[in-house]
């Protein structure tokens, strides 16, 4: 016995099959080469993500030309601070060293130790409006060595 | 027992042969098993015209595949710009951030540091970290309760430091700051909710947005039990703390941890322990270390020391 399919069916399996083709075709090109290499995404992601440009250079980068005064930071109390935590952003002055990194003020001691309850007991702490007003940090203490007296 | 597997095998086994003797079905004789007959073997289509046949069929076959991977990759890079691969492999390492509370000082270097770095939006509502003041204050004389209240506040995401609390210092039975970012889920919310695969958890441990992907439905953001996304305002993205991907795959700390004066944020390679390494440290001083609301069976990866209950 052979099998008849009515035409109006044959024409719906055919336009059935075409569309399928067609989306499995798109599919083929359009899915990114890298997709599924690592997970349900675009693997070329990651290295996209990753040729961001940088502002910090790192410590690394800092004792390549200074390493003087980051080992002598190394020997005192604030040997946990990076040169960056104070003198901001270095990847452009370590590109090029013409480009001056920013300026300190008086603002970058308080903001570590102004006394304050939440601050952990370890830190010292001093109250700015009562800690010899009208000074400069820097009259009495040294922030590379501040267990020294200048 | 012999004589179980011996009716065993009387029942089921025709063809096998056990090695040991014993009242066993004799032996099939070989006339009996089945032999496929001369003609089939001669209605095989093994003619040189088919086998001519057969090896165009196969060759145009391959030419038709190499072609259109070639024209995949032509449509590839109309598409999207690929980038030269470069040295470093994410299935290599596993990233983990630890912060160690106690530590904390609040100074809110981390916090500006992510921003310049990241070039995250200035507002008060963009942050990929940011810094948490907790304040419980004593408990009312007759209450019986243990605490008072706990206030949370975080002005401007603790960028440019505290102000006073509003709490006078007596009646503060304990405070400290709690840094925010990222958890680092291992079974993240974000990555499960995103429609198009735009968000995603690398092999090496962070949780990343693609920028190009991103149709800014915002679902991650909502997802997040930690509130660590936000919509990017100029790219109308989702974004999020990427860990400093950029930096960590330049062998260079995440910006916060490179700022961070008493290194109350700890970063390091689970994959390659060095000596002296400050995360395998801190996970070794600190065995009590716990996550954020683990309860969400999110698994948090990022680790805090010192953790009072009341963070959530």
């Amino acid at each position: 016995m052979r099998l008849h399919i009515p035409p109006q069916i044959s024409r719906l399996l055919l336009l059935t099959a075409v569309i399928v083709t067609l989306y499995l075709t798109a599919r083929y090109f359009l899915t990114p080469q890298s997709f599924g290499m690592y997970g349900w995404y675009r693997a070329v992601a990651l290295d996209e993500i990753a040729a961001r440009p940088t502002t910090y250079a790192g410590q690394k980068a800092c004792d390549e030309c200074h390493s003087e005064v980051v080992q002598r930071l190394a020997k005192y109390e604030h040997k946990t601070v990076a040169c960056e935590s104070c003198h901001g952003t270095g990847q452009a002055h370590a590109e090029n060293p013409d480009v001056s990194v920013s300026k300190l003020t008086y603002s970058h001691c308080v903001r570590c130790h102004e006394a304050d309850p939440a601050r952990p007991k370890w830190l010292k702490q001093v109250k700015s409006k009562e800690h010899y007003t009208g000074q400069r940090c820097t009259e009495c203490h040294v922030p590379h060595q501040p267990n020294e007296v200048p | 027992m012999k004589k179980l597997l011996e009716l065993v095998l009387k029942m089921g086994g025709t063809g096998y042969q056990p090695v040991f003797g014993g009242n066993l079905p004799p032996k099939i004789a070989t006339s009996q098993r089945p032999v496929p007959s001369k003609g089939h073997f001669q209605s095989l289509p093994l003619g040189r015209r088919s086998v001519l046949r057969a090896l165009t069929g196969a060759l145009a076959g391959a030419l038709t595949l190499s072609l259109s991977r070639k024209a995949k990759a032509a449509v590839q890079k109309m598409l999207v710009s690929s980038h030269t691969p470069k040295g470093y492999d994410p299935t290599k390492h596993k990233w983990l951030m630890a912060i160690d509370v106690d530590r904390c000082i609040g100074c809110g270097l981390c916090v500006e540091a992510c921003k310049t770095e990241n070039a995250v939006p200035v507002g008060p509502n963009y942050f990929r970290t940011w810094i948490e003041r907790y304040v419980i204050t004593r408990p009312e004389p007759g209450s019986g309760e243990m605490r008072g209240e706990t206030l949370v506040d975080s002005p401007n995401g603790g960028m440019h430091g505290f102000p006073p609390s509003l709490v006078p210092k007596e009646q503060i039975l304990k405070s400290f700051y709690v840094p925010k970012l990222c958890n680092l889920c291992e079974h993240s919310p974000c990555s499960q909710v995103c429609p198009v695969g735009a968000t995603f958890d690398t092999p090496d441990g962070a949780v990343l947005v693609d920028p190009k992907y991103c149709i800014g439905c915002g679902f991650c953001i909502q997802a997040c039990p930690y509130g660590c996304r936000f919509m990017n305002p100029v790219t109308k993205t989702a974004e999020k703390c990427s860990l400093c991907y950029h930096r960590i795959t330049r062998g260079l700390k995440p910006a916060c941890v490179e700022v961070c004066p008493t290194e109350a944020r700890v970063f390091g390679d689970l994959k390659n322990p060095v000596a002296n390494d400050p995360i395998h440290r801190f996970i070794e001083k600190n065995k009590a270390a716990q996550s954020l609301k683990p309860h969400l069976g999110t698994a948090p990866r990022v680790l805090y020391a010192e953790l009072d209950k009341e963070v959530r």
